[in-house]
């Protein structure tokens, strides 16, 4: 009999936007992202009434994950920040806000959709072009030669993260290690394409995180009573590793689909056992002086193999064994009768090592690009934003690797780029414009909505009441704080801008960035020495900073060119 | 439960439906989103899925719903024109129905009796609408929409070479209709550099459109977070699975396909296996190794570097392929398996059960096979070499949100399966009336014959019936016409433009037998051929002859339009359908041939509403003229819809206007739009509206019931005897 299902009726509903629901929900999420949005940014605690863990976050990935959406619209905002997020890592909230900018201020014109998204797309591709071409003012290349602007990246990147509950000097620490970190996975040798090694991040919690580190090779969690029955291990320049993918505790494959009779009195356990003991004889015999199982070695071969000063360590899991493989260059084994010796591997050195509470047996390899970040930090909550964080600043470090830039920080690229397209639409619009069948009046509309948006987007930095100014050169961000007095001689209360790359030395010509300006041709192009001089830059990662303003910008069309929505309510 | 179904409920139900699709019409149609009950959203512009999102409760709207989605299965492509064409028609119907409600229910009887007796009428109203769809659709599609039919092929011999701009237009229309404003541009041209990557000769594009349709799923990868940008044609087939074992490996690698383990098992289904002894299990177990070990050796010894599985393989086969350099891929699905089958002709590898026998003959080659990483996941690339027409290429789709990567496959889905029907003939149900019978030996005269019985039906039909009078009479003059047409047959002039020659003279000819042949012949005479603007001469010698001067301006006029066109067929070629058509399909079934296009923006609509206009008013049967009237109206609703938004010049009453206008005149339509549309896809959507309002007009009481309508299985037809 088929089974029946009662379908009800879908929910429908024409121009959604339009609705005061949606609109309240949507300005809440853009309350919630604001708000978490860069340093200062205020922290939010998600916790579940009934119990259980607490998480204390400012991130979009942790923030975004939990947060619980019903709307439809919502929905689709979240999500494309959500799979922005799990491709850079980076630039979660500037995309979410960014989005509901977009779609905020455009609502206010209300033109048609059809002209919005036209238009919109069209300053999109002004934007990326900009950012990509060489006359960009707001773009540093990389010099791979210092560490000077890859460090920067990595501090900007901590810095913003507030949940991490990081000290100035903690920071500093974190993000040497970080930058080490990811410099020991580099290949020495490199070929025309590098392939990348593995940093793995190993838990450390309730300790100090100055007591953070980074080692070569791979770390191994040990239990104490393991730990007293591996023999002292003798001194050697090399040790001879075998990696199992098999199991090694002496069960019984698959036997088929047919049934396996077995007689009475005969042992299939001693058989197979027999069969491991033979494998351990030959790995004696070979010369082995490590053994790594992914499953479980059998407690006799175990005893076997030390009785024969071979260290026997089981359960690794799945996760390591690539890693191993690639730290000792074994082929992992899945025979259990002969082994060729080639796929034996061997490391520099074995240790055992103490770190907190926990026991670890450390893997040092010859030269291979796999090392391991022992991270610590005082609490739960706090240690799996500082991992987020890490995980965050490896990533963006290996995309600055694929593509030498990176931009600037701090809200300076926003309003720098607010400034260009301000200026490229009133001076250009024809340009812009083609054959769309807009007229100029729409696109300083549109252009006006977009560029506000930007500019909203890097005053969000701002959380403590304090005024943002622009400055009519170079339309960098600059911050003023709270309660300074109303008439001033601005160079007296600014010392630099957002991005650290200018000081208020020279007459910038400062305005609010609230009030209306005139259109200025931002400098582009910036001087080298510049960026060489300023010692604590501000920075951002390029490639997920680019794909977030797409995606912010395809997420906001998409959502204004919806004229119905159909909930299914089963 | 019972209720009466009725035109005016299905008008009610029909409306509601129309104002959820009409949004999403047009390249000015918006998108909608719709969320699944797990918590998925799903963002489309297609009728199809909107409409099974919808959920639907009401019995006719349901079935409305199951008529859409048969017809989508036939030809991906029409959902929301049908909806909106449906309920024009209803409002049509319903409309005439209530004009004629007094004269026909005027006296007092019961409702009941009154609600039967409406559905004999509509009942009535079905029967017509049958005999439209079969007889005079086709006829009016055959006679007087072929004319303006363009065709996607750049010329029309037996090749067909595509045209990459009018393939490009059609896309481009397609498109407009199916995915975002922002996207449509870039998602089309993405389709059409696939295509044009894919067909490796200009001829097999057919294979590969069905490949394609068929195996799409399997040919593209969709990645999320990304821009849509983003998205890129990738040689060769990526499988979205990592390798279980990777062996780099240069130059040409040889592959093959296993379908069941390497390695042997102890038991196979319905055998025992019986262990008397611990040597026994060992040995047995030393066995399966050894044997597993001889095959991936044999393997290597045949310069095999890859191995395609579709079951997991045990750990053991894995690491004996390892150790020589096999690259292992398991878990195949059974569709990427046919996919790679159908590309390469490879068989999958039957392990022998001879332990030293080996025949390895099913291999196959691949360029390469490299991992490939998207967004850190990483994928399987295969370079395969392909055996058919087809080169192999991946579509990888990009988006910020899988309901958007979602619609544009599903959009180049449906782009490929409208493509598949477009590129086949469609027969008509129209029997070509050839009354050329009598015509012998000579092509030429016959050709000639064909054309005067063609050209009459384009002028109107009062003419109809004094001409096929002169057909029978003027069998002489067309002998005679022959000879001077052989006479001037060895001028230089361009076939296609002696081809114009002929349709332009024989009417003369055979229309009025008082006329001059010396008339004619002017026409043939050389330069005429080649400079056919200049018709004045022609026009003038046929004025002297008063009773057939509104026939020669017609014909004039067509001629000048054919020239026209002939100039413009650099960008679009015209079919000469009349010409060559009637060469060799004199007896058979008119048809849609292959690769028929429209401009798009309701051209097919208006041109189908003028030419069903002038067949109803030389119509004599009453209710043939009130359908055709209905539908000719009814046609009308989706360009309406389509320039809604439009003003001044390009509103729809202008547009209209403009086009009867050029129609009445015989110019040629001037279309502002700039995609083309498949002339068969609209056809088959026109009749598959009219079956659905035949079903909608039969039905006379839907009753509810409280279990599934049970299925009526085949009974054994034998009785016991």
């Amino acid at each position: 009999m088929s089974r029946l299902e009662a379908k009800k009726p879908s929910f429908c509903r024409s121009e959604p936007l339009t609705s005061e629901r949606v609109k309240a929900t949507l300005s809440v999420l853009k309350g919630i992202v604001t708000s978490c949005y860069g340093p200062a940014g205020r922290l939010k605690q998600l916790h579940n009434g009934l119990g259980g863990s607490v998480c204390t976050t400012s991130q979009s990935a942790a923030l975004l994950a939990n947060l619980p959406v019903t709307h439809p619209i919502l929905k689709i905002l979240t999500t494309s920040v959500q799979n922005h997020v799990s491709c850079f890592s980076d630039g979660g909230l500037f995309t979410a806000i960014l989005c509901c900018n977009l779609v905020e201020n455009v609502q206010r014109i209300g033109l048609t959709p059809t002209t919005v998204i036209k238009l919109n797309k069209q300053l999109l591709s002004l934007c990326t072009s900009y950012l990509k071409s060489e006359a960009c003012g707001c773009r540093i290349p990389v010099n791979f030669s210092s560490t000077h602007i890859l460090l920067c990246l990595v501090r900007s990147i901590l810095t913003s993260k507030p949940a991490c509950m990081l000290t100035t000097k903690e920071i500093d620490h974190i993000s040497t290690l970080i930058l080490r970190a990811f410099l020991l996975i580099i290949p020495e040798n490199a070929q025309d394409h590098i392939i990348l090694g593995k940093s793995i991040i190993v838990p450390l919690k309730h300790q100090r995180v100055i007591d953070s580190t980074v080692l070569p090779g791979i770390l191994i969690e040990i239990s104490e009573v393991q730990l007293m029955k591996i023999l002292p291990i003798k001194k050697s320049d090399s040790f001879k590793v075998a990696l199992f993918c098999v199991s090694l505790s002496g069960d019984l494959s698959d036997t088929g689909e047919g049934n396996v009779v077995v007689s009475y009195g005969v042992s299939l356990e001693n058989a197979v056992l027999d069969q491991l003991l033979n494998l351990g004889r030959q790995l004696v015999s070979d010369h082995v002086d490590l053994v790594l199982c992914q499953k479980v070695i059998h407690p006799s071969l175990k005893q076997f193999l030390r009785t024969h000063h071979v260290i026997a360590v089981d359960r690794v899991g799945v996760a390591v064994m690539e890693p191993l493989s690639k730290v000792t260059g074994t082929r992992p084994i899945g025979s259990l009768d002969s082994i060729s010796p080639s796929s034996y591997g061997s490391v520099k050195d074995l240790c055992t090592a103490k770190f907190g509470f926990k026991h670890f047996f450390h893997l040092i390899p010859n030269e291979a690009t796999v090392c391991s970040l022992l991270l610590c930090n005082r609490n739960d909550t706090a240690w799996d934003e500082l991992k987020l964080t890490c995980q965050t600043a490896l990533h963006a470090l290996q995309l600055t690797i694929k593509e030498p830039c990176v931009l600037l920080g701090g809200g300076c690229t926003e309003t720098h780029l607010a400034a260009y397209i301000r200026h490229k639409t009133s001076s250009e619009p024809e340009g812009i414009l083609r054959d769309d069948g807009c007229t100029q009046t729409e696109l300083q509309l549109i252009a006006e909505a977009f560029c506000s948006a930007l500019e909203s987007l890097a005053g969000s930095l701002e959380h403590d009441g304090g005024e943002i100014l622009t400055d009519g050169k170079y339309g960098h961000f600059w911050s003023v704080q709270a309660d300074s007095p109303s008439v001033v001689n601005w160079p007296d209360l600014l010392s630099r801008c957002g991005c650290g790359l200018y000081s208020s030395q020279e007459e910038l010509s400062w305005s609010f960035l609230r009030s209306a300006r005139l259109p200025f041709v931002p400098q582009t192009c910036l001087p080298c020495e510049a960026t060489d001089s300023a010692s604590n830059l501000t920075l951002d990662c390029f490639t997920a900073k680019l794909s977030g303003l797409q995606v912010a910008v395809e997420t906001a069309n998409l959502i204004l060119d919806l004229s119905y929505v159909i909930e299914d309510k089963n | 439960m019972a209720a009466a179904g009725s035109v005016r409920a299905a008008l009610q139900v029909a409306e509601v439906l129309e104002a959820v699709v009409s949004c999403c019409l047009g390249p000015e149609g918006r998108q909608v989103l719709c969320t699944k009950p797990t918590g998925e959203v799903l963002l489309s512009r297609d009728g199809g899925r909107l409409l099974k999102a919808l959920h639907l409760e009401h019995p006719i709207a349901r079935m409305m719903v199951a008529c859409v989605s048969s017809h989508l299965r036939k030809t991906g492509d029409g959902a929301k024109t049908f909806i909106i064409f449906l309920c024009h028609l209803l409002r049509e119907l319903h409309a005439i129905t209530d004009k004629e409600k007094d004269s026909f229910f005027s006296e007092n009887i019961q409702t009941h009796e009154r609600h039967w007796k409406k559905c004999c009428q509509w009942k009535f109203i079905s029967q017509a609408l049958l005999t439209f769809q079969t007889q005079i659709l086709d006829y009016v599609m055959d006679h007087y929409l072929s004319r303006h039919f363009l065709s996607i092929f750049s010329s029309s011999t037996k090749e067909r070479p595509l045209c990459r701009s009018s393939l490009e237009m059609l896309l481009g229309a397609y498109f407009c209709g199916r995915v975002g404003r922002n996207n449509h541009n870039f998602v089309s041209q993405l389709m059409c550099d696939y295509f044009f990557k894919c067909t490796a000769c200009e001829s097999g594009f057919e294979e590969v459109l069905e490949l394609v349709d068929d195996c799409f799923v399997e040919l593209k990868v969709g990645v999320t977070g990304l821009p849509v940008s983003d998205s890129r044609i990738i040689a060769g087939l990526v499988l979205p699975r990592d390798f279980s074992v990777y062996c780099p490996a240069d130059g040409d690698i040889r592959i093959v396909i296993v379908i069941e383990t390497i390695q042997p098992l102890f038991s196979t289904f319905g055998s025992e296996f019986i262990l008397n002894s611990e040597a026994q299990f060992q040995t047995s177990q030393f066995w399966i190794a050894e044997r597993t070990k001889a095959i991936m050796k044999y393997l290597q010894k045949q310069n095999v570097k890859l191995l395609l599985s579709t079951v997991k393989q045990p750990d053991l086969v894995i690491y004996c392929a390892g150790l020589n350099g096999i690259s292992v891929v398991e878990c195949l699905s059974s569709e990427e398996l046919s996919l790679i089958q159908r590309v390469t002709g490879l068989t999958p590898f039957v392990l022998p059960q001879a332990s030293s026998q080996y025949e390895l003959s099913n291999t196959a080659m691949v360029k390469f096979c490299k991992p490939f990483i998207l967004r850190s996941k990483r994928y399987v690339h295969l370079g395969l070499i392909s055996t058919c027409s087809f080169t192999p290429h991946c579509i990888v789709l990009c988006g910020p949100v899988q309901g958007l990567v979602d619609q544009h496959e599903d959009a180049l889905h449906g782009a490929f399966k409208m493509l598949r029907q477009l590129f086949k003939d469609l027969d008509l149900n129209y029997v070509t009336q050839a009354s050329d019978q009598n015509c012998t030996s000579s092509p030429l005269i016959y050709k000639n014959s064909r054309e005067s019985n063609d050209l009459p039906e384009i002028v109107n039909g009062s003419i109809q019936r004094p001409y096929q009078y002169t057909v029978v009479k003027n069998k002489d003059e067309l002998a005679k016409t022959q000879a001077y047409l052989k006479a001037y047959s060895n001028l230089v002039v361009p076939s296609v433009e002696l081809e114009t020659n002929i349709l332009c003279s024989t009417p003369t000819v055979t229309l009025t037998d008082t006329y001059h042949t010396d008339a004619t012949l002017r026409c043939f005479s050389p330069d005429k051929a080649r400079i056919m603007d200049d018709h004045e001469p022609f026009i003038e010698s046929n004025s002297a002859n008063s009773t057939t001067e509104n026939t020669r301006r017609e014909i004039s006029y067509e001629n000048l339009q054919v020239t026209k066109n002939a100039r413009k067929g650099s960008i679009l070629p015209v079919r000469y359908k009349s010409l060559e058509m009637c060469t060799s399909q004199s007896y058979c079934f008119s048809s849609v041939p292959a690769g028929c296009v429209l401009p798009v923006g309701g051209n097919f609509e208006i041109l189908l509403h003028y030419y069903l206009l002038s067949y109803a008013k030389k119509c004599q049967q009453s209710e043939e003229t009130m359908v055709s009237m209905i539908i000719a109206n009814a046609l009308l609703g989706v360009p309406k819809v389509l320039y809604k938004s439009k003003k001044g010049n390009y509103s729809f009453p202008q547009i209209c206007i403009r086009a009867l206008q050029s129609l009445q005149t015989n110019q040629p339509m001037i279309s502002n739009q700039k995609g083309l549309e498949s002339v068969a896809g609209k056809y088959q959507l026109l009749t598959s509206v009219l079956q659905c309002l035949r079903n909608i007009l039969t039905i006379d009481l839907v009753i509810n019931i409280k279990r599934q309508p049970q299925e009526i299985y085949d009974q054994d037809s034998e009785e016991e005897l």
